[in-house]
This record gives C-alpha cells, sequence and structure tokens, in this order.
C-alpha cells in the first residue's frame, strides 16, 4: 500500500463516465453520494480506484492477499481480502464490518476480482465509471485508452458522434435472434472444413474484422473470392434470423476453384484433414486481403493482414555448435505450433511413475518442443565444417490466436508402412500460460513480471476433435461464445459442459489471449 | 490461511480433517477448502455481475420508457428534459437514470437491452424448460434449449433418404427398426416445423440446384475434375479435342456433351454417365438399393420426386417433354420407371442391350436433355426428403453427418 500515491500526479479532474441510455449512471445510490459530494472526493475515489487495481493485478499477490488485523497482527489469506476504498488498509471479510463502523469507510474492493463492494448495499456492486476501469486494466494492463485518442481524431468529421440519431436512421440493427450460433451443413465429406470454418466464425478478432466490413463482398472483384465467401457467411450467421444449418456453397466453390498447388491433394470428394484445409484457408485468406506475397512457411515473413494479426506468431531457433560455441540465430514466423505426441507418449510409458493411461498434458508437449533443446548436425559456418550442435527453439512474438495441431496423423515406418492415429489422450487446460515458452523467459527471470505473465495468458477458444480411424471418419468442434460452450456436428448445434470440452481429444487447440495489449 | 478459524479448516468448511488428524493433514485439507471457497466465490461473481447488471439496465430502460412517454419522445431530443419519473427500482430526473436498492430485489424481469422486449428466461423445451406466458411477446433471444436428438433451437432434420452409399448401414437398421426403410408418405407440410430438411444450394459454375449432401460431390465433377468421373471427363475432352482448355473454362456441362456419340471404344459410357449425372441431381433420391427397399417403394405408391427425372429422358420424347409442365412431371412417375432407374444408374455395364434402342431418343436433340435436367432440380430436391421417414431415427441422424462422408464416391 506504501506504493499508492500521496498527491495525484497530474492536477486533472476524474471525470464519472457519461450517462449512457438504458444503464443506471452509478452503481448504487451509496455510489451516487459519494461522487455527487465535490470533485476532490470524485478524484481521490478514481485515484484509489485505480491503485487498488494495479496492486491486485499487477504485483506480487501477496500484498494484496495479506491483511492486517484489529490487533496489527498481519495475515495472508488464500481467500479474498478486502482493501479499503477510503483508507490504505487491507482487511479480511470479518474484519471488513468493524472497519465499517469504526471510520464510516464503506466501499471495499475485492482482491481476486477487483470488483467494489458496497457495505451499505451489502453486495457487490458494479458501478459503469469503476467497471470500465477494471475492464480496461484487466483486458490491457493500462488505464489509457488508446481507441479514445483515435476516437478524438475524428471526433468533428465523424457524422456519428455529430449526430447521434444517425446510426438508427442509416442502419438496421440485427435481431436479436441473430446469434452466430448455427451449423454448417456437410456437403459430403466436408466436416473437415466446417469445423475449421466454426472455429473462424467464432474468433472474435475474425468477427469484427469482417462485421466492420474488413473485407466487403460488394466492393471485391476478384472471381470466386474466398475472402468474400467468409463475408458472406459472418453477414449470414450474425445478420440473419436463420437457425438452419447454413450452406457454404460459396466457400466450396471458391475452394473447388482455387489453384493452389501445395493444397492440391485436398480438393478431393474424399475426407480430409482439417488442419491442411485450416492452413489452406488461412494462406488464402492472407492472400487476398494481405501484401499479396506468399507465405513461405519456415520464413521471417510479416505482414499487416488479418489472418497475420490473428494467427501468426514467431519462433527464434538458436543453434549452438557444440566445438566452436557459435551461436546462429533463425526466425521463423508461424501459423501454428505443431507438437509430436508419439516419441513422448513412449518415452511416458518408459518412466518410472507413469501416470494411469499414460495421460500427457499440453504443457508437456509444449515444454519437450519449446523448452528442452535438442542435438542436430549442422554445417557450422565458423568451423566450416560438419558440426554436433545444440538448437533450441522459443517463441519470439506470440500471436493473438494461438493454433496447436496435435500431431495425432503420424506416417509409421518399417516393415508395414501404413499412416497411424495416435489416440493418447491429451489434457489440455482452459487457461495456458505461455510465458515459459517464450524467448523472454528463456532470457531473464519472469517469476515476479506478474504483468508479463497476463499478456501470456490465453483462454481456450475452440476444439476440434476427430473420431474414428485415420482413413475415416469425423471432425466435430467445440467453440466458446462469452462463457458458454457449443459442440458444433456439422448441421447441428447443442449445448456443451466444460467436462465434454476438457475430456475430449482434441487435435487442434484454438487458444485467445486474455488482454489484447 | 485461516487455520486460525475455529473449525480448523477453511473459509468454505466443507473439507474437514478428522479430529485426530496429523497438523501437516490438518493444514492441507484448511488450503484445499480455501481453494474450493475461491472457485466458487470466482463464478459467483460471474454470474452475479451478470444478473445484477441486466437487472439493473432493465430498471433503467422501464424508467427511460416511461420518461419518453411522458414527454411524448420529446426526452430523446431533449438532454434534460424537466421531468421526473420515480419507479421503485429507478428514478429519471435531469435526463439521468438512477439506482433506487438494489435491482435484484427491485426488479424480476430482465429486459433486452436492444429491443427492449422482456427477455424469456426458461428454455421452451427439454432440460429445465417452462412455459412461456402466451400473452408476452418476448425477445426473440431465447434460452438454448437441451435436447437430446435436437439442437439448441429445439431443431432437428429428417433422417437423410438411403442413398447408395448407404445401402450397408440402412440394411444393418432394418432389423431394429421395420419401420425405418418405409418411406414417409408426409410432405414437408406434415412435419412439425421444428423438423428441417436438407436445402439445396446453386452450384456457382453450372447453376443447377444440389442438394446440399451432395454438393461437394457434385462440384467435384462440375468444378473440379477429379471426381469419379474424371477419367471419363478426361478421355472425353482428349476425343473432342476442340475444348483444349482446361475443364474450369469449358461451361458445357459434361451432361450435354454426350450429346455427340463417340463411335470408339467407349461407347456405352456416355449413357453412363448420363446416369450418373441423374444421380447428382437427384441426390436426395432413395435410389432403390436393394430389391427389398424397391418392392416398398413401389407399395407406396413410388416417390416421384426421384424418378421423374429418369421418366423425362428415357421414356418422354424430347419433344414433348418440352411441352409438359413441371407440374404434370409427378403424375407420370410409374412402378416401370422406378425400376428403370437402378438398372440406368447402377447396372449400366449389364444394361447396354436396354441402352442401346433408348438411345436414339436423345441423339437427334442433342441439347434438350442437358436442358431438362437444369430446369427439373429446382423444386423437387427440397420436398423429397420428406418422403423419408422421420420416425424415431435419431441415432441414424446422429450418424449421419459422418453418414454424409459415406456417400457414393470412393472414400
Amino acid at each position: 500500500m506504501a506504493a499508492r500515491p500521496a498527491t495525484p500526479a497530474s492536477p486533472k479532474n476524474h471525470k464519472v463516465k457519461a450517462p449512457q441510455p438504458g444503464q443506471p449512471m452509478y452503481g448504487c445510490e451509496h455510489l451516487q453520494r459519494l461522487f455527487n459530494q465535490d470533485q476532490a472526493t470524485t478524484n481521490t475515489s478514481i485515484q484509489h480506484y485505480k491503485a487498488i487495481l494495479h496492486t491486485i493485478f499487477a504485483k506480487s499477490p501477496l500484498i494484496a492477499q495479506t491483511a492486517k488485523m484489529v490487533d496489527g497482527q498481519p495475515v495472508t489469506e488464500l481467500t479474498p481480502t478486502y482493501l479499503c476504498l477510503q483508507c490504505p488498509s487491507t482487511l479480511t471479510e470479518d474484519d471488513r464490518t468493524k472497519h465499517g463502523a469504526k471510520k464510516s469507510h464503506r466501499f471495499y474492493v475485492d482482491s481476486r476480482c477487483g470488483t467494489l463492494y458496497c457495505q451499505m448495499c451489502d453486495d457487490i456492486v458494479y458501478d459503469p465509471t469503476f467497471e470500465e476501469l477494471r475492464l480496461r486494466k484487466l483486458g490491457t494492463g493500462s488505464f489509457a485508452s488508446r481507441k479514445r485518442k483515435i476516437e478524438e481524431l475524428f471526433e468533428t468529421t465523424d457524422p456519428v458522434r455529430e449526430n447521434p440519431t444517425f446510426l438508427s436512421a442509416n442502419t438496421m440493427a440485427a435481431s436479436c435472434k441473430a446469434g452466430g450460433l448455427r451449423g454448417i451443413y456437410n456437403a459430403g465429406a466436408t466436416c473437415y472444413q466446417n469445423v475449421v470454418l466454426q472455429s473462424f466464425l467464432h474468433n472474435p478478432i475474425l468477427r469484427n474484422f469482417y462485421l466492420s466490413d474488413g473485407h466487403s463482398s460488394s466492393n471485391c472483384d476478384v472471381p470466386h473470392c474466398l475472402s468474400c465467401a467468409m463475408d458472406d457467411m459472418f453477414q449470414d450467421f450474425y445478420a440473419a434470423e436463420a437457425t438452419n444449418g447454413y450452406t457454404a456453397a460459396n466457400i466450396l466453390s471458391g475452394f473447388w476453384i482455387s489453384d493452389k498447388k501445395a493444397f492440391e491433394n485436398l480438393v478431393t470428394t474424399k475426407e480430409q484433414d482439417a488442419h491442411e484445409f485450416f492452413q489452406f484457408l488461412a494462406e488464402e485468406l492472407h492472400e487476398r486481403n494481405g501484401d499479396g506475397k506468399r507465405p513461405e512457411s519456415g520464413t521471417d515473413h510479416t505482414c499487416t493482414c488479418i489472418i497475420h494479426q490473428t494467427y501468426y506468431g514467431k519462433l527464434l531457433s538458436t543453434t549452438t555448435c557444440q566445438n566452436c560455441s557459435a551461436v546462429t540465430n533463425q526466425k521463423q514466423s508461424f501459423l501454428d505450433l505443431s507438437l509430436p505426441l508419439e516419441n513422448l507418449s513412449q518415452k511416458k510409458g518408459k518412466n518410472r511413475n507413469p501416470r494411469p493411461n499414460g495421460v500427457l498434458t499440453l504443457q508437456e508437449c509444449l515444454d519437450e518442443e519449446y523448452i528442452k533443446s535438442d542435438k542436430c548436425e549442422y554445417r557450422c559456418t565458423n568451423c566450416n565444417s560438419m558440426q554436433q550442435a545444440r538448437r533450441q527453439t522459443s517463441i519470439l512474438k506470440l500471436p493473438n490466436v494461438l493454433s496447436i495441431q496435435l500431431k495425432r496423423f503420424e506416417y509409421k515406418q518399417g516393415r508395414n508402412e501404413r499412416a497411424v492415429k495416435i489416440d493418447t489422450p491429451v489434457q489440455f487446460p482452459l487457461e495456458l500460460n505461455m510465458l515459459p515458452y517464450t524467448n523472454t523467459a528463456r532470457t531473464r527471470d519472469v517469476s515476479a513480471e506478474y504483468e508479463l505473465a497476463r499478456s501470456c495468458t490465453y483462454d481456450l477458444l475452440c476444439v476440434v476433435v476427430h473420431v474414428g480411424e485415420i482413413d475415416t471418419g469425423h471432425y466435430v468442434s467445440y467453440c466458446r461464445v462469452g462463457d458458454q460452450w457449443f459442440v458444433f456436428n456439422d448441421h447441428k448445434v447443442e449445448v456443451a459442459q466444460i467436462s465434454d470440452v476438457l475430456n475430449s481429444r482434441p487435435y487442434l487447440l484454438f487458444y485467445i489471449v486474455r488482454s489484447l495489449a | 490461511m485461516s487455520s486460525s478459524d475455529a473449525d480448523g479448516t477453511g473459509k468454505a468448511g466443507v473439507i474437514v480433517a478428522p479430529e485426530d488428524a496429523s497438523p501437516m493433514d490438518k493444514l492441507s485439507h484448511a488450503i484445499l477448502d480455501d481453494l474450493v471457497y475461491n472457485i466458487v466465490h470466482d463464478l459467483l461473481i460471474k454470474v452475479h455481475r451478470d444478473e445484477k447488471l441486466a437487472r439493473a439496465n432493465t430498471a433503467a430502460i422501464k424508467v427511460e420508457k416511461l420518461a419518453m412517454n411522458a414527454t411524448d419522445g420529446a426526452a430523446a431530443a431533449d438532454p434534460k428534459p424537466d421531468i421526473v419519473i420515480d419507479t421503485d427500482a429507478a428514478v429519471y430526473k435531469d435526463g439521468q437514470v438512477t439506482l433506487k436498492g438494489n435491482p435484484l430485489k427491485t426488479t424480476q424481469e430482465i429486459l433486452c437491452p436492444r429491443c427492449h422486449l422482456p427477455r424469456l428466461l426458461y428454455p421452451t423445451d427439454g432440460k429445465g424448460a417452462r412455459k412461456p406466458d402466451p400473452g408476452v411477446i418476448y425477445c426473440k433471444k431465447h434460452p438454448y434449449i437441451q435436447k437430446p436428438g435436437y439442437d439448441i433451437y429445439g431443431q432437428t432434420w429428417v433422417a437423410p433418404g438411403p442413398g447408395r452409399g448407404k445401402k450397408k448401414k440402412d440394411q444393418k437398421f432394418d432389423p431394429n427398426d421395420p419401420s425405418s426403410p418405409a418411406p414417409d408418405t408426409g410432405s414437408a407440410k406434415d412435419r412439425p416445423p421444428n423438423v428441417l430438411s436438407f436445402p439445396s444450394a446453386t452450384c456457382s459454375k453450372c447453376k443447377r440446384c444440389i442438394l446440399v449432401t451432395r454438393l461437394n460431390n457434385h462440384m467435384g465433377s462440375c468444378i473440379g475434375n477429379s471426381g469419379r468421373t474424371a477419367s471419363r471427363a478426361a478421355a472425353q475432352k482428349i476425343s473432342n479435342g476442340s475444348n483444349g482448355g482446361s475443364q474450369n473454362n469449358d461451361n458445357t456441362p459434361p451432361s450435354s456433351q454426350k450429346g455427340t456419340p463417340l463411335p470408339g471404344s467407349r461407347a456405352a459410357s456416355p449413357r453412363k454417365r448420363d446416369a450418373d449425372e441423374l444421380d447428382d441431381d437427384a441426390e436426395d433420391s432413395d435410389l432403390p438399393g436393394n430389391p427389398k427397399k424397391k418392392t416398398k417403394l413401389k407399395a407406396a405408391g413410388g416417390s416421384h420426386a426421384l424418378t421423374k427425372k429418369v421418366i423425362l429422358k428415357a421414356k418422354v420424347p424430347p419433344s414433348m417433354a418440352a411441352s409438359l409442365g413441371k407440374k404434370d412431371k409427378p403424375k407420370t412417375s410409374s412402378m416401370l420407371n422406378v425400376e428403370q432407374k437402378p438398372d440406368d444408374a447402377d447396372d449400366a455395364k449389364d444394361s447396354t442391350v436396354q441402352v442401346a434402342p433408348k438411345k436414339p431418343t436423345p441423339v437427334p436433340k442433342s441439347a434438350s436433355p442437358s436442358k431438362k435436367i437444369k430446369l427439373g432440380p429446382p423444386k423437387p430436391p427440397l420436398p423429397s426428403p420428406g418422403s423419408l421417414k422421420k420416425t424415431k431415427r435419431e441415432r441414424d441422424l446422429e450418424s449421419e453427418s459422418s453418414g454424409t462422408l459415406s456417400s457414393p464416391p470412393p472414400r
């Protein structure tokens, strides 16, 4: 609490959020009274709230979790403590009442989620002004709103801002029924496309791009453009009232007509690999929206297109020569992380304490690829000969949406060469911390950087599951919409429980970054 | 941790160590108990926030509506209308809405923030369903339905017809469900509104209407040339010679190319391909896969929609077919036609003898057959799935999605 600034850094007056239609001005009557006292009270309340949020979210949890008892004894709790908004005390739930009675301080911030408790309501209150600060801190790690600056630039020229009725007069609100939850009909062995399309449809970044006319199909002249087909599909999902399945005819014909040679073998009426289709679709959409360059896999390609902004990250491979210790760095952009399962599950089996059923965790697979190093042969320019080298790969730049492929389909070499499916269950979390796999974590100690760790936290967005054998089977996908999970089985959409999702055997996993900084 | 608590465990108080447990045991019980408390705490905050915000906004919407009515809509133009509206839950004053009391107590219903209609709070069917008040117009966003065999909107689909690719499965299915192969005579009208059939879509190249489950196969043969007719199409192209470009640039559907019969080795092939094309159009058709089914179809009077293309093609002379309106088609169905179909489709090799005499009819007017194909499909595909039983074949329906994988062409 010592870090809380005693005097405001700037004399700027803090404002209460402007009233919004259909929303009360304050969280409760008591907050209304607080904000209406005088400007000084409003200023200190907002400053204190910001400082408390900073303590909770950007510092060691020990600080916020340690309360001072009435007798002055510090006590650290695992369960939430309450930080007084009006003075720098941290209290346990029991002492909160005593503190309120003694000092007439009525507002406390919950140390787990930063929400405000009003003692007079005896309830958590959600005040528009405070909630905006809290969500911004949670979302981006800072209170500054970059968006607002851009908005201010356009303030005078934007007709929407000048005249609030402009929007309602010129647009039609989508029906409340149109929630983007529809199945996609299987056009004959196209479930591998459907699962990937659903993962695109429920990706908030792509959704916002297409729904804000990022690629307007009415202004595009490319015949059979796949991005136009995507645009039409997003419109149909999020603006139409239809609840029956969607017929992805344009996607399909665009797909058939596409001349991508690398994916030529995809274009058949047979069952295909969903991961290959994901790569195909990503590259195709990049070509329609991006800089026109082909994203060569394995190169350090950067592009500002929506696909690169969404899915592409960068890897750094460091090769160290075992002979002369020369280090070679190589940057690569990646669309997805492919994690092999076979070796790992075999290793697991030999382990002294194999877990029941040889269950792997996603983190173990990531450890293997992006923390541990492996040996390889390479031509060292320093020694000018083939040398043993140690190679280590870490993530240089994390993408906004992290796609992970678990290599369930392997080509077995040997006497009878054949492709096999590895059915090993892999446990995966709803919340994934990618910090350990980054280059930053490899080069310095990050154990105390809570803000950094939060910026590397990902939430599960979509799971693609393959059921059946290697050469024939079916794909279904689970997607999260808000906090609710749904299972998409071609045209059929059903509610899914989190346990259904976590017990599935994933093939592709899509994680979305929690804070879009 | 709250090891200081009187009961010796955490804050939740649900995980309690036995009296005689060691201090370490008690400590770990207390920690686990605290963690359970935190999980429940986080879940509750989430739900509480959603609910309380929804109710607070409802209170605001209601009082704003009253203010609007009181000022005849002038409140929208004037940022600070000179009125005060006071409800149980909120106050409207100086154009500002402030809460009165806790919205969780003062407000019971939830209004949609967009359309301002009340939200339906319980699903209408399945798990946790309640009957909605018929006198209330609800917001169109409904709670999702959880009912086995139905989707989140309470919809289900008619089972797809047994196409050629489904033969095995259907045979397997027969003993369990003797009624299953019997075609349902009911049309789309007789189905409950929540039972949907598979729609059709227009092929972007040939503009024909294709049932969605056959779309990929159709495009394979229409756009791509990797369909099962690919080799034949390629052979055709080589022998035609004229259209040297890729098939993509060729606007003539393969079906009409057969207008020029080939003298050479593949004499039977145009005919056969023609049959294939037909199937593609009549995707929905229950092609009588085995004799047993065939007889049932007959007994039920045949499923007209499917066979009529054959009728048009094979039986009716082109000139006459042109004069026949679409409406007339169903009447022309006959058992003979039903039997004719499998010969065309599946047994083309054996039926070459049969084929030969029929051949002459389409030849004189080479363009007409394909024209008729275009004419025919747009309307039949939709209603015909209705002709298939919708009887509780839920299991089949579920596997149907994967089942479409097993549609005719090679795996």
